[in-house]
């Protein structure tokens, strides 16, 4: 039928769209390697040499998954419904250093240990998202900028506290501030031994499962979904629209915790200062070209840690900076933000769309 | 202690790590009065850098130096409008982009053309020159504080004076305060949106051109990757605070430069520096929680 | 006075897709006049004054100013032509000053600064001209709304307007405020402005109107001079007598109250007395239909029904004996109160997810489920099913994107997901607009054969006609009142619409 053909257009023109960002983001990378003084075959090839062509390489692919793809879908929950956390980042270093003080100051047997360590970073980070959540519950306060300021003391906080554990009274360098390690029983266990692959895996899948299905097929998971894409609608439908945005908030910030909780239980076996990278920064844009569907972010997220893996190892071989992926990264990102219809307009039609402004004009 | 928090040294140092802040937040200012959300000041400051200590290690010029980095900065902030007023992208999204491939960016541009990883020291690359102003230098206290310090730091501050009045005393400033504030309003009186958006943007690439040249070229005279550290996002905290106008942006930017000047000399005194580094942030999140609650008693319930 | 002819349209039409707004009106504008443009809502005033002020262009058709005719390139073209247009909603920027805001956008300079002396003389001349008394340092959230009007039209005088468009100017002032205004109008008038004041009030328009222009449906109706009209022959060339459509009512048994509505004030966001203690009851099986001009206080009646608005202190709303004052839109669902919103698009469907989606919403927690947690996709799909084919929703299937189905098929939609609920009380505003005959009766029937099975409904439209025909009992809302307009059949079209222009006001 006619308008099966149009959603099925759609569906196209989004493929067209993705493998078109794609393959012209290839030919960039492939440029910014060459300028590089290296082949970009041979720099591909050592980006999946090192993170599918052997057992210890596809072990640090997955390790790199792991958090990307808990961060990732932490963002996507706060996405999907309307909410701009972008304080993945600081969720996940209280949850870090959180599940690390249980892990060596609590002594628990192994399999409660390790539960309990993850799930009090979860707790802190959803505790840190509160902080926002309220903010923008009661004062309408917009979170954006809230949660971004709150990376920083985060990081900072964190970093303030473990020199407080470790009676450390100032440390100049903040690569060296960090806590004990954590006892055996705190720790994920791991995969493929001599690599950092670790359960963390399982528990970051699940996460994506369990998202997925209250999506799918519960009724709180129908209503998440209708608040993001049309408040209003969803106010008059009868959803409390101030409360969904509030758990959403604490949901995100509890995987976020969780994502910092996994870092150190599972590779880390303890806190860093500073640790993360831009690892909440990945999760939002996992997110952004997932858009927000919990198993697209778990293949982008794969991507992604195939990618980090990768790049570890094409550094090793190559004269290449591992940074030249982050900015292909980035710059993959931006071709997905795109709007491309607005492309078309703004070439074919430059009359048409002038007075398409002066129609939208016309509703005073 | 009371040396610590008034002695000269201190305040000279609140000026000299204010002004790369100044210069970011008060170029920013107009975007934000201009209504559009830039959260990349980070990253167009590391790229700024970069291009900054390249000019000069080429002529050995900070001037070109300078100059190098404004021209690159602008060219960014051209992209960045490009996207997010022509081609509907996300301003948060573009701005998160950037600042994660900024320095995936620097360094490689680094590598590429000094086959060097971390920090580029050369002795070809020279920092702008200290001044020291006549007259004013001889004032006891005043002297060692304002006098001694780079052009750079005078011309942030001359900045924020001029962008005050550009602000508020101009046709141009009515402008992009009205484009901001009611959009359709100022389309009635004739006042092209894009057009003041477009200039507001440009003026933050410049301005964030010149507060990254700054950071390599203030004396220490290298590149670090990572260079602009936070700044850049401290610089929209103090818009925020400061609400867009430029004097009190600027006065927020010499408060977080006094907090980051007393870093260093508080650690001796047993307060941890990161106490003291958080103060800009948490400040605020305040600043958003007064104003919240100010907001509250005028707001009804949308939602 | 001076009589000439300052403007003269010719043969204006446009076109929006099918719908003509404009069909070939010509009419001549003299000179140091007030002409009022009087019609109903989507009668084509508004697109008529954005053709004046270049907002929209015309299909077809000519402007002739000062017997030249132009064609103006821009809105700010149109402004230089002295045409200036003081629009319903301000166009004011909040935190500037007065002075600010007059002279935004025409600012005069002084080596690059703005000459604030220079600028303020120029506007308080104009003020001292034209009588206006404005705080010109103060900013302009803390004016009242009469004086932001004045704001306003100093403003379009201070651009140089010599014809200066009034939309709908009283629509937001307090009758003293009116009497100002009217004063402010007369005084612009004898110093040579021509002013063309746009309105559907009645009283209005035979108090300050040199001439009177009636539109209908897009045709100009009549040119008339106000001695020659009085009230009734101006309602009935506004309204018509053309009924658009009949629907026939059976029969029915009318029950207990199911909604009782006691002393109930609301205020709008801005602190003003939109309602003002309005009392009415529904009753089981009976249709009541609200009538009047749209902002007469609609609005913010049924947010406070529906529970999105919060009413002022001593209100009493209650759903047959249980008192929901303080139920929020949830409660009032599950309690059996549905919703067909006016905003379609906004508020009524999800357009950009599936049709099944927008279909469930309320039903998924006040009539539906049976399990409180799980979506049941059997029940999902029957529910869908059964709206799509008995509300005639023109879809493949229920996977289809909202988005892509005709507005008269969304409309269909969500009546039929409101109308398929056990509600006891269902409010509809506007429930048929924009959309097509076909529909409109489709939507009418099912309205009808509802209100037979003992639900209570409230209607509130804009179309006089449709709340003529559908209602068993009709009220007419007046600038936040209700006035009786009696039973189904008792008053005559031209009665209501005499009382929806504020007939009964002083009476």
């Amino acid at each position: 039928m006619m308008r099966d053909k149009r959603w099925s257009r759609d569906h196209i023109a989004e493929i067209t769209k993705y493998a078109l960002s794609f393959a012209a983001v290839m030919l960039i990378g492939a440029v910014l390697i060459g300028i590089q003084g290296e082949n970009p075959v041979t720099a591909i090839a050592a980006i999946f040499q090192g993170s599918l062509g052997s057992g210890k390489a596809i072990g640090n692919s997955i390790r790199w998954s792991i958090p990307c793809v808990l961060s990732g879908i932490s963002a996507a929950v706060a996405f999907k419904s309307g909410v701009n956390n972008l304080g993945i980042e600081g969720q996940m270093y209280c949850g870090a250093l959180c599940a690390a003080m249980v892990g060596y100051m609590i002594h628990l047997p192994a399999g409660i240990h390790v539960a309990v360590s993850i799930l009090a970073g979860a707790v802190a980070g959803l505790l840190y998202a509160l902080i926002p959540a309220l903010m923008r519950m009661f004062l309408k306060i917009n979170e954006m900028v809230v949660t971004l300021m709150m990376n920083y003391i985060a990081v900072l906080a964190t970093e303030y506290i473990t020199i407080r554990l470790i009676s450390l009274s100032a440390v100049a360098n903040p690569l060296s501030v960090e806590t004990p390690v954590i006892d055996e029983s705190a720790a994920l266990p791991v995969l493929l031994a001599g690599t950092k692959a670790n359960a963390g895996i399982f528990i970051a899948v699940l996460t994506v499962v369990v998202i997925a299905w209250v999506y799918k097929y519960t009724i709180k998971g129908y209503e998440l979904k209708q608040v993001g894409e049309n408040p209003h609608f969803s106010k008059i439908g009868g959803i409390n629209v101030k409360k969904t945005f509030a758990s959403i908030f604490l949901i995100s910030g509890f995987i976020g915790g969780m994502c910092g909780a996994v870092e150190v239980t599972g590779a880390y076996k303890k806190f860093t200062a500073s640790f993360a990278g831009t690892l909440g920064w990945d999760g939002i844009m996992i997110a952004r070209i997932a858009k927000n569907k919990p198993f697209a972010v778990l293949v982008v997220s794969f991507l992604w840690g195939i990618l980090k893996a990768g790049s570890l190892q094409m550094e090793r071989v190559t004269n290449i900076n591992r940074l030249t992926v982050t900015l292909i990264q980035a710059i993959f990102v931006l071709f997905i933000t795109v709007d491309y219809e607005k492309v078309f307009e703004l070439f074919s039609s430059r009359k048409k769309k002038r007075v398409a402004v002066e129609g939208g004009k016309a509703h005073v | 202690m009371f040396k610590i928090l008034f002695g000269t040294i201190t305040f000279s140092a609140m000026l000299r790590m204010s002004a790369p802040l100044i210069l970011s937040a008060v170029g920013g200012s107009f975007n934000n009065r201009a209504g559009t959300l830039n959260i990349a000041h980070e990253a167009i400051m590391l790229i700024g850098a970069f291009f900054a200590v390249y000019g000069s290690y080429l002529t050995s010029n900070p001037w070109i130096g300078l100059l190098v980095a404004i021209g690159v900065c602008l060219i960014v902030s051209v992209i960045y409008g490009v996207f997010v007023f022509h081609i509907g992208s996300n301003p948060m999204v573009v701005s998160i982009a950037l600042n994660t491939g900024a320095g995936g960016f620097t360094a490689l541009v680094l590598y590429s053309l000094f086959r060097i990883r971390g920090s580029l020291v050369d002795s070809r690359i020279k920092s702008f020159s200290v001044i020291d102003i006549p007259f004013i230098k001889n004032i006891p206290w005043l002297g060692k504080i304002v006098s001694g310090q780079i052009a750079l730091v005078y011309i942030a501050f001359l900045f924020a004076a001029i962008a005050w009045i550009v602000m508020y005393r101009t046709t141009f400033g009515l402008h992009i305060r009205a484009v901001g504030m009611n959009p359709k309003a100022a389309q009635t009186a004739g006042i092209s949106i894009l057009k003041y958006k477009w200039i507001a943007n440009i003026i933050c690439g410049i301005a964030d051109g010149a507060a990254g040249a700054f950071l390599p070229l203030c004396g220490i005279s290298m590149f670090t990757e990572d260079m602009s550290s936070g700044r850049g996002f401290l610089a929209v905290a103090a818009i925020l605070i400061g609400q867009g106008n430029p004097i009190k942006v600027m006065l927020s930017c010499l408060l977080f430069g006094y907090a980051e000047a007393l870093t260093v000399s508080l650690q001796n005194i047993n307060i941890p520096s990161q106490i003291v580094l958080m103060l800009p942030y948490v400040a605020t999140v305040f600043v958003l929680l007064v104003s919240g609650i100010r907001n509250l008693k005028t707001q009804k319930d949308v939602l | 006075m001076a009589s000439e002819t300052i403007l003269e349209l010719k043969h204006i039409t446009k076109r929006f897709g099918k719908l003509v707004a404009n069909d070939d009106i010509s009419f001549k504008l003299k000179r140091g006049t007030v002409h009022a443009i009087i019609g109903e809502n989507g009668a084509g005033k508004s697109t008529l004054m954005n053709i004046l002020t270049d907002i929209y262009k015309a299909d077809s058709g000519d402007i002739y100013l000062n017997g030249e005719k132009v064609i103006f390139k821009d809105p700010m073209d149109a402004c230089k032509h002295g045409i200036g247009m003081v629009y319903q909603e301000f166009m004011l920027f909040n935190s500037l000053t007065v002075l600010e805001n007059i002279i935004m956008g025409f600012e005069k300079k002084k080596r690059g600064l703005i000459d604030t002396r220079a600028n303020r003389k120029a506007v308080e001349e104009i003020c001292n001209k034209y009588g206006f008394v404005l705080p010109l340092d103060a900013c302009v959230k803390d004016l009242p709304v009469s004086l932001l009007q004045q704001v306003e039209i100093v403003k379009i005088l201070y651009r140089g307007a010599e014809i200066l468009i009034l939309d709908e100017p009283t629509s937001i002032l307090t009758p003293q405020g009116i009497e100002g205004l009217f004063k402010a109008i007369r005084f612009l008038v004898q110093s040579g402005k021509t002013v063309i004041f746009i309105t559907h009030k009645l009283k209005e328009v035979l108090a300050i109107a040199d001439a009177i222009t009636v539109l209908r449906n897009g045709k100009l109706i009549a040119d008339i001079r106000p001695e020659d009209a009085n009230e009734e022959k101006l309602a009935n060339l506004m309204v018509g007598r053309d009924v658009l459509l009949r629907v026939k009512k059976e029969e029915k048994k009318i029950g207990n109250p199911v909604l009782s509505v006691k002393n109930l004030s609301v205020k709008d966001s801005d602190g003003n007395v939109r309602v003002k203690d309005v009392n009415f009851e529904v009753r089981a099986g009976e249709i009541v239909g609200i009538a009047g001009v749209a902002n007469s206080g609609q609005k913010e009646l049924i947010e406070s029904l529906y529970g999105l608005c919060i009413p002022e202190k001593g209100a009493e709303i209650y759903l047959e004996e249980k008192e929901i004052t303080h139920f929020s839109c949830r409660e009032r669902r599950c309690s059996g109160i549905g919703y067909v919103p006016q905003d379609r698009l906004h508020d009524g469907v999800n357009s950009g997810a599936e049709l099944w989606e927008s279909a469930i919403m309320g039903y998924h927690i006040a009539h539906g489920f049976k399990n409180s947690v799980m979506l049941d996709y059997d029940d999902i799909n029957m529910f869908s099913k059964k709206i799509i084919e008995e509300y005639a929703v023109k879809t493949p299937n229920q996977h289809a994107i909202v988005g892509t189905l005709s507005g008269g098929n969304i409309q269909k939609l969500i009546v039929g997901r409101e109308f398929s609920q056990e509600n006891r009380l269902l409010i509809i505003e506007d429930p048929t607009r924009g959309i097509d005959i076909g529909a409109i009766e489709f939507i009418w029937k099912k309205i009808i054969s509802l209100a037979a099975s003992g639900v209570g409904i409230l209607l509130v439209s804009h179309e006089l006609n449709e709340v003529m025909e559908l209602s068993d009992h009709i009220l007419v809302m007046y600038n936040g009142k209700l006035y009786d307009g009696g039973h189904s059949g008792e008053l005559t079209e031209e009665k209501i619409g005499y009382l929806m222009m504020g007939g009964a006001h002083d009476a």
